[in-house]
């Protein structure tokens, strides 16, 4: 049985009204211990619906949107409790409830909405307004299947977040990563951002290791023990389909990853101890090689442009990050904090890469300027936090830490602020990669 | 954060400029440590090696890698009666303490004797780290037990490498009693081939 991804498709959004204003950005910084904005979002009020299940979908999509929210780090969500007005009993647009309601109890911003469920198929109407002025911010309204409720409700936040920031949110995204479920083998996992819709892509019963995402979306790059000799296989999430990269000769390929415009991979080839970095086209074939070096040279990033990449080489005698300019092949050192700098990635700014540095005797993330210079220190090291990720908006990135004992995966800002856990599973959950953005 | 929605009057407003505090990790060094290799170490030659000398059984002898003992839910021991002795590394390195290079002169002694026994030679890490750098430092430590090998004698075409990285660990307690136990090159009898 051939393991694929059910393609959910939220068939239609439509804007319910047009005025549009724009989000100015007033200069303000973003700073530890400030102010969130605070925002009430109403459990949904029941149009027409002839399902027994609409209480728990009238909850789950405003607490879908709660949980986005609240991981963005930007908003304070009032509690449901403390709300006074009945959803059901009120209007879901302009003048048809009171904003005192939601002034008195602190709300500057407020989401309601209403929905119909016609069978499999839901239609989800939600909306913005700013409770201080009295206006409409946002409004749209949201066919789809019922089951798929969830993303409705992460593209509205995605909405939401473009409204106050210019650009938007990055919650209808997806996380693969590495588990062992608490038993043996380690397979390659893929969830959503809130952990719903978990998918299993391996299931073989052996190790798993580094998956990465092609910049589509739509396929998982990832390496693998499961024949003997590791190598790499790309996984096609919607039809199942994989191809598996035929080692050259003797060669291990340990990891790899596409390149943004998704026609070549860029992968750590070991052949008697020594790997380094090559280039290969879609099926594993070596294009060329791009490292010399008789090291240790893995962990290679793309930067956003496809014209450099970062990697990791132990050529000065400990783990460092080092930059190589594809169409020079000049390489330069990028970390020189530490003695073990291992695990980057390049953000999709392009201006910054994270990485895994050793403090002690613990592990942390930090964020280091492509230019060089002091790292940025994002974690504590009270625990180890590893192998981080960048959103696709290069404003969030996600790790894993055994801060609970276990390992499980977190996400934070890109400041090292509002660190949240994102998996709870009964195993080590880790290796991250943060998906692109999905449709 | 301060959120000018109140003096802006509007919910547009927030530029998020981030900062972080910037804080360089503190200077580490490298463990000095040389550490012992784990128990057994001198005891092999009569008791295995012995076992070995003539007549090579290929039912007791051939051994289980450690990808096989995971896959069978055994943990990756090497018996005790094995011809052949794991080698221990301190963390980060490859190269080859006093210590390892005593029980690679062992283990050369027996495969010269044994002339058709073929070995997979597995390099492991400890969990520190990240686990794309583990699998290649693994794959140094097999490689450098490859090649002492090698210039003590046994033909390299006999023995072959592979990393598990910090995939397949011995012990799986977070203490360094542990780790060192993890850090290791381990020396696995495959099924001998023909004779080339």
């Amino acid at each position: 049985m051939m393991r694929k991804l059910i393609f959910l498709l939220v068939f239609g959004v439509s804007v319910l009204h047009a005025h549009f204003a724009y989000a100015a950005v007033t200069g303000e910084i973003v700073g530890q211990g400030g102010q969130k904005f605070p925002i009430a979002v109403s459990p949904l009020k029941i149009l027409s619906a002839v399902s027994s299940d609409v209480a728990r979908l009238s909850t789950g999509i405003a607490d879908a949107m709660v949980h986005d929210l609240e991981l963005s780090g930007w908003f304070k969500v009032l509690d449901r409790s403390a709300y006074i007005e009945d959803a059901q009993k009120t209007g879901i647009t302009l003048g048809a409830f009171d904003f005192k309601d939601w002034s008195t109890i602190g709300a500057e911003g407020l989401v309601k909405g209403g929905f119909s469920v016609q069978g499999e198929d839901i239609t989800v109407e939600l909306r913005l307004f700013d409770v201080y002025q009295n206006k409409e911010r946002i409004g749209k309204r949201y066919t789809g299947r019922v089951r798929d409720f969830r993303r409705i409700a992460h593209k509205f936040v995605d909405e939401i977040i473009n409204q106050f920031t210019g650009i938007p949110g990055v919650f209808n995204t997806r996380i693969a990563y590495v588990s062992n479920s608490g038993g043996r083998f380690k397979e390659i996992h893929v969830s959503h951002l809130d952990g719903s819709e978990k998918f299993q892509v391996t299931d073989n019963h052996t190790i798993n290791l580094s998956p990465t995402w092609s910049p589509d979306g739509r396929s998982i790059l990832y390496s693998s023990f499961k024949e003997r000799g590791q190598t790499l296989y790309l996984f096609e999430l919607f039809s199942g389909k994989e191809i598996k990269f035929t080692p050259r000769g003797a060669a291990k390929y340990l990891s790899g990853k596409l390149s943004p415009d998704g026609q070549t991979v860029v992968a750590t080839l070991e052949t008697a101890g020594n790997s380094n970095l090559y280039l290969l086209d879609r099926s594993g074939n070596v294009i060329r090689r791009l490292t010399e070096d008789t090291g240790i040279e893995v962990s290679p990033s793309w930067s956003p442009d496809g014209k450099q990449i970062v990697f990791v080489s132990d050529r000065s005698g400990s783990p460092q990050l080092y930059i190589l300019d594809l169409s020079g092949g000049k390489t330069r050192r990028l970390s020189y904090s530490g003695n073990y700098n291992t695990s980057p990635e390049w953000s999709p700014k392009g201006d910054r890469i994270v990485y895994t540095g050793r403090v002690g005797s613990r592990f942390a993330i930090f964020s280091i300027s492509v230019e060089g210079g002091e790292p940025r220190k994002l974690t504590t090291e009270s625990a180890d936090s590893e192998d981080p990720t960048w959103s696709p908006d290069g404003r969030f990135i996600a790790f894993s830490s055994n801060r609970a004992g276990k390992y499980h995966l977190y996400v934070m800002q890109a400041s090292g602020e509002n660190q949240r856990r994102l998996t709870g599973s009964g195993g080590d959950d880790t290796k991250p990669s943060w998906s692109p953005r999905l449709d | 954060m301060k959120i000018h929605s109140k003096v802006a009057g509007s919910l547009m407003l927030m530029s998020l400029a981030l900062v972080g505090q910037a804080c360089a990790p503190s200077a580490t060094s490298k463990p000095t440590s040389s550490l012992p290799p784990p128990p057994a170490a001198d005891s092999s030659r009569s008791a295995g090696g012995g076992e070995g000398q003539r007549g090579l059984s290929k039912e007791s002898t051939t051994g289980k890698s450690s990808l096989d003992d995971l896959k069978s839910g055994k943990a990756p021991v090497t018996p005790a009666s094995s011809p052949l002795k794991d080698i221990f590394f301190d963390f980060d390195r490859y190269d080859l303490s006093a210590d390892a290079r005593a029980l690679l002169r062992a283990n050369a002694d027996w495969l010269k004797t044994n002339s058709a026994v073929r070995v997979e030679i597995e390099g492991h890490c400890d969990e520190r780290g990240t686990s794309e750098y583990n699998l290649a430092l693994g794959a140094k430590r097999a490689q450098a037990a490859r090649e002492y090998l090698a210039t003590l004698g046994v033909a390299s075409e006999r023995l072959s490498t592979t990393s598990f990285g910090e995939e397949i660990p011995l012990c799986k307690e977070a203490n360094e009693s542990c780790w060192k136990q993890n850090r290791r090159a381990r020396f696995v009898i495959t099924p001998s081939r023909p004779a080339s």
